[in-house]
């Protein structure tokens, strides 16, 4: 079933890909640049998924995660941080601030597919 | 990879240009934080760069640029945490990281793929700079999951309770499965060393890159460009519906909303192409450090106005031009840190920029606060280099000094450094610039330091320019370099033109103005004048433009209308011809050309090169005492008596071969116009000794008219016309002689014509 | 080479040529034209293609064949090059033809000058010989001389 889900990223060329990956799995997928504007595009219009770069300017991924748990709409939306540093002290920041889980990139589109899967069952 | 090809091409073109952006951005920061100005981000923006780079190419499958970019994170990471602290070393590895990587996304733009270029010296440096006490280089896991859900982790007490509702939102099913698939790609560690041998990187110079060729557009003024072009189409359709009924006064007001959209739209289309001069500038933070490292000099680059906006064409063309400048400024104009400090000034140097809108022109100052130009120097380069004569040097003005390094072929550096003297000169710069109708002005204080003003126009795309007629042919020309028309009738137009040595010339207010005719340099027929009254020799329509800094007239056969046209390109078989500058497309539909002034000159021979002529900057002389200015014709007699006469009493200046001077009694004559033309050799009527000069098979003849009567004054050479404020310095009462000034630095006596014809007529009479 | 065998074909003084229809953006009437001063006597002039300019090269001058008598209107044929779009100007307008590749034969050796560096190949066909030309090389009018160096026509 499709579902809706926002792509957070300050690089462009990765919001694209993951985009593409998804909406060839029939999802709905809407794009931010960074924690600032996914807050104001998910204000508006809830998702049912948020995946989200760790390291952004004005925003980073993890406080865009505590903001976003702050909001009684996505108290219970699963988010997914995708980092490239997979070092535990850096996982456990994102278990704190409310995410849901993780993805190292760089990573496959099949990857990326299952962890989706996982968190959205159809 | 199951990305399909079209769309990995779309996505490594978005990292291209994403990248290079980046890159830019990381070098700047870097320097920032070199100089000690970091905000609270800088770091971990610098960080940003290279770990979004990493992650972004490592999803492409680019795995060169990945591991490159990864090993240069984890020492950015260590600064970022503050384990380490930057050192200049430090900052010169990872500028050198920041071109590795750029390398590397060049030769993906070329090859598609990243390469195999070695980098291995750079890594290794890399690594070795991470030498953090307390945290050894982070030793790479055997293998790790690539995602996961925290729920899948060994449960950690302390953080659980943080936020125990969200983690038990999601109830997992399969904690097992979803753990990294052996085969999935193991980040960095598979990507070993290349081998040495296959290092050479495919680099394409020259070619412009997709960070050059695309441009960002602010969404609200693209989407303004698009109300208009809706507003254009429903003009459109209102003048195709009333042209069919033709109601005049909706027609008129339909074409006065044409108009104005058409301007709008105009408008704002130029407006994309807007980019911020800090776009170039962006690159001169690094160039400078590179540049002033090298040659152990300090420099502090201060810039202002980097968002003034130019169109993008003209970015480009005044790249080059002033990244040459800049390092000129450093490697000849500021002096190294012992020698400032030893005149007092500050141990580092000042190379300020300064961008700014004036009258729909865009002025861009470089200034240094280093030796100035050593014009001594300069001269005696020129001199050496024999692009001018000791002659000439002698005389020059500090002013003209100072443009003689705009002359091709000059280099002032005495030893061939690294960064500048190899060839591409200030002529190169200049006439880059001139090329895309700017002007370059130079100012030089000697122990104080240079300033180089450069003007530039807004834009290229759509330019104001004359529209003319000759050989039947429209042709444009831009209006930048107009100076002003000129028509001739009757008399005037059968007479006025005169020629010297051969060339037509038309004395514009005393001044002689080469002419050139566009019918002739065209090689095409004049065209049929419209009636009798135009006859060819009844109207002469001369153009007087500048190339180069000088006059010269332009005659065409009709001058139309001024226009805005629209600027296009012309294809490579005929980018040869310097001529033309583009073409454009008239309201009829069809094409015309547009003139290269400056080329068009060249072609036509009436701007010789500069080192043939004295340099002569009109406009500083027109700024001192423009009311005592006199028009001089310079000529010398002998082999090194100088001597002027005012223009005004130069009816013609002539050349006549020695064969056709006949004899009646003592005097010697040419006949001339139907006339005899009594020849009066001011060698030989003059005061003072003359050193005879060689024979020559041709006279020079300066033509007097005095009561009707027509003189021959035989001089040794025509030098120059000038137009100066003299001072008699001395008065005499020598024969022939009034007195003698000095004239473009040289004493030169000024001729009393009229005297010497009386003397040369006594003597003639005395003799038969 | 191309392995795609069909081809826009045209009439210049009497003989009978093809260019890789791929290469081909349009075939127009004649246009008015702006001539070029100075240039090289191959180009007749500059056309306005729906606001594009496009400079017009005149195949009978290139191919060093008869001129085209005043009174004959020539065609253009627009290709695509690397440089934008290029007309060639030609006589006369022909078919769209597939070729068989076995009529395919490189041009003879006899075919000297600017055909020599033009003519890519000739095909056999039944009632006449189809010359195809080298779109890149046609508009290229830089002049090769023996040594392989290239020099300004």
């Amino acid at each position: 079933m499709s579902k809706k889900i926002i792509t957070v990223d300050d690089a462009a060329t990765m919001r694209k890909m993951v985009a593409f990956t998804l909406k060839g799995a029939g999802h709905e997928v809407f794009e931010a640049g960074d924690g600032v504007e996914a807050l104001t595009v998910l204000r508006q219009r809830p998702v049912d998924l948020v995946l989200t770069d760790v390291n952004m300017p004005n925003m980073d991924g993890l406080e865009l995660t505590r903001q976003l748990r702050a909001l009684p709409a996505f108290a219970r939306t699963p988010i997914i941080l995708l980092t490239t540093e997979s070092d535990p002290a850096k996982k456990m920041l994102g278990r704190a601030a409310g995410a849901t889980g993780w993805i190292v990139k760089p990573f496959s589109q099949e990857q990326l597919l299952a962890i989706v899967a996982k968190v959205l069952p159809a | 990879m199951a990305i399909n090809e079209t769309l990995q091409q779309e996505l490594v073109k978005d990292l291209l240009l994403e990248s290079h952006e980046g890159l830019d951005r990381f070098d700047r920061e870097l320097l920032a934080l070199e100089q000690g100005q970091t905000g609270p981000d800088s770091m971990n923006n610098i960080f940003r760069v290279i770990h979004t780079l990493k992650g972004t190419a490592g999803c492409l499958g680019l795995g060169h640029i990945e591991h490159t970019a990864h090993v240069g994170e984890d020492l950015l990471s260590l600064l970022r945490d503050g384990k380490l602290h930057s050192t200049p070393e430090m900052i010169t590895t990872l500028l050198a990281l920041s071109d590795a990587l750029r390398g590397m996304l060049r030769t993906l733009e070329a090859t598609g793929t990243d390469g195999t270029s070695d980098h291995s010296a750079l890594l290794a440096k890399l690594v070795q700079l991470q030498v953090a006490p307390a945290i050894a280089a982070a030793p790479a896991p055997v293998e790790k999951p690539v995602f996961g859900l925290f729920d899948d982790d060994e449960p950690v007490v302390a953080v659980l309770a943080v936020a125990p509702e969200v983690a038990g939102a999601v109830v997992m099913t399969a904690p097992a499965s979803v753990q990294a698939s052996s085969d999935a790609p193991t980040p960095t560690t598979l990507h070993a060393a290349p081998p040495v041998s296959a290092s050479a990187s495919v680099e394409v110079a020259g070619k412009s890159s997709v960070a050059d060729n695309a441009i960002r557009v602010d969404i609200s003024q693209l989407d303004k460009v698009m109300n208009l072009v809706g507003e254009l189409v429903l003009a459109r359709n209102q003048i195709v519906a009333n042209t069919t009924q033709f109601d005049q006064a909706a027609l008129m007001t339909a074409a006065q909303r044409l108009n104005i959209i058409t301007t709008e739209l105009q408008e704002s289309v130029m407006k994309t192409r807007m980019q911020p001069i800090g776009n170039v500038w962006g690159k001169f933070p690094r160039i400078v450090r590179d540049v002033s490292h090298e040659l152990n000099k300090k420099v502090r680059l201060v810039m202002a106005g980097q968002t003034t906006e130019l169109d993008r064409t003209i970015i480009e063309a005044i790249k080059d031009p002033l990244t040459h400048i800049v390092r000129n400024s450093i490697d000849h104009g500021i002096e190294s840190p012992a020698k400032r400090l030893s005149v007092g000034k500050a141990e580092e140097g000042l190379l300020s920029l300064r961008a700014y809108h004036e009258g729909g022109q865009v002025n861009i100052e470089i200034m240094d606060d280093g030796g100035g130009i050593n014009l001594d120097r300069v001269k005696a380069k020129a001199v050496a280099q024999h692009l001018i004569t000791a002659e000439q040097s002698a005389r020059l003005t500090e002013r003209e000094a100072l443009n003689l390094i705009f002359l091709p072929g000059l280099s002032t550096a005495d030893k061939i450094t690294n960064v500048s003297g190899r060839g591409v000169g200030m002529d190169v710069v200049k006439t880059n610039i001139e090329k895309i109708g700017g002007s370059i002005d130079l100012q030089s204080q000697p122990g104080q330091g240079t300033t180089l003003k450069i003007k530039i126009p807004l834009t290229l795309a759509i330019i104001p320019a004359l529209i003319v007629t000759s050989g039947g042919d429209r042709y444009a020309i831009p209006q930048v370099s107009l100076l002003e028309l000129v028509r001739l009738e009757g008399t005037q137009a059968r007479k006025g033109i005169e020629q010297l040595y051969g060339a037509a010339v038309y004395r514009l207010r005393g001044h002689l103005l080469p002419l050139a005719y566009l019918n002739q340099q065209f090689k095409v027929k004049a065209g049929v004048p419209k009636n009798a009254a135009q006859a060819m020799d009844d109207v002469i329509n001369i153009i007087v433009l500048q190339a180069d800094g000088r006059p010269f007239g332009l005659v065409v056969d009709e001058i139309n209308d001024t226009e805005e046209i629209v600027v296009k390109p012309l294809g490579k078989q005929l980018k040869g011809i310097s001529s033309f500058a583009g073409a454009t497309i008239m309201g009829d539909g069809r094409v015309a050309l547009i003139l290269d002034v400056v080329g068009l000159a060249q072609h036509a021979n009436v701007v010789t090169e500069t080192r043939d002529r004295p340099v002569i900057d009109t406009k500083a002389r027109a700024q001192s005492d423009a009311d005592q200015r006199q028009t001089l014709l310079l000529f010398s007699v002998g082999k090194d008596r100088r001597m002027a006469i005012p223009l005004a009493l130069a009816a013609r200046l002539e050349e006549f071969p020695v064969s056709r001077v006949e004899r009646t009694g003592a005097t010697e004559v040419v006949q001339y116009r139907g006339q005899i033309l009594p020849l009066i050799r001011v060698a030989d009527h003059v005061a003072g000794r003359v050193t005879p000069d060689e024979p020559s098979d041709i006279l020079q003849v300066v033509v007097y008219a005095e009561q009707g009567r027509s003189y021959g004054l035989v001089v040794s050479q025509i030098n120059d016309i000038v137009n100066e404020s003299v001072t008699i310095k001395r008065a005499s009462a020598s024969q022939g002689i009034l007195g003698s000034a000095v004239v473009q630095d040289r004493v030169t006596d000024l001729l009393d014509v009229p005297g010497l014809v009386r003397a040369a007529e006594a003597h003639a009479s005395l003799a038969a | 080479m191309s392995t795609n065998n069909q081809f826009c074909t045209f009439y210049v003084d009497g003989l009978f040529f093809g260019v890789d229809v791929l290469r081909v953006q349009e075939v127009i009437r004649f246009q008015e034209m702006t001539r070029v001063p100075l240039a090289s006597p191959v180009v007749s002039g500059l056309i306005n293609l729906r606001g594009q300019i496009v400079t017009a090269i005149d195949l009978r001058r290139r191919l060093v064949l008869t001129e085209r008598p005043a009174d004959q209107l020539p065609m253009n044929v627009v290709v695509r090059t690397d440089d934008g779009a290029v007309s060639l100007l030609v006589d006369d307008i022909g078919d769209v033809l597939e070729v068989d590749e076995s009529t395919y034969e490189r041009p003879p050796e006899t075919l000297t000058g600017a055909a020599r560096q033009i003519v890519r190949g000739v095909y056999k066909l039944k009632d006449r010989l189809l010359l195809i030309i080298d779109t890149d090389q046609t508009v290229d009018l830089h002049e090769k001389t023996s040594a392989g160096l290239t020099k300004v026509a």
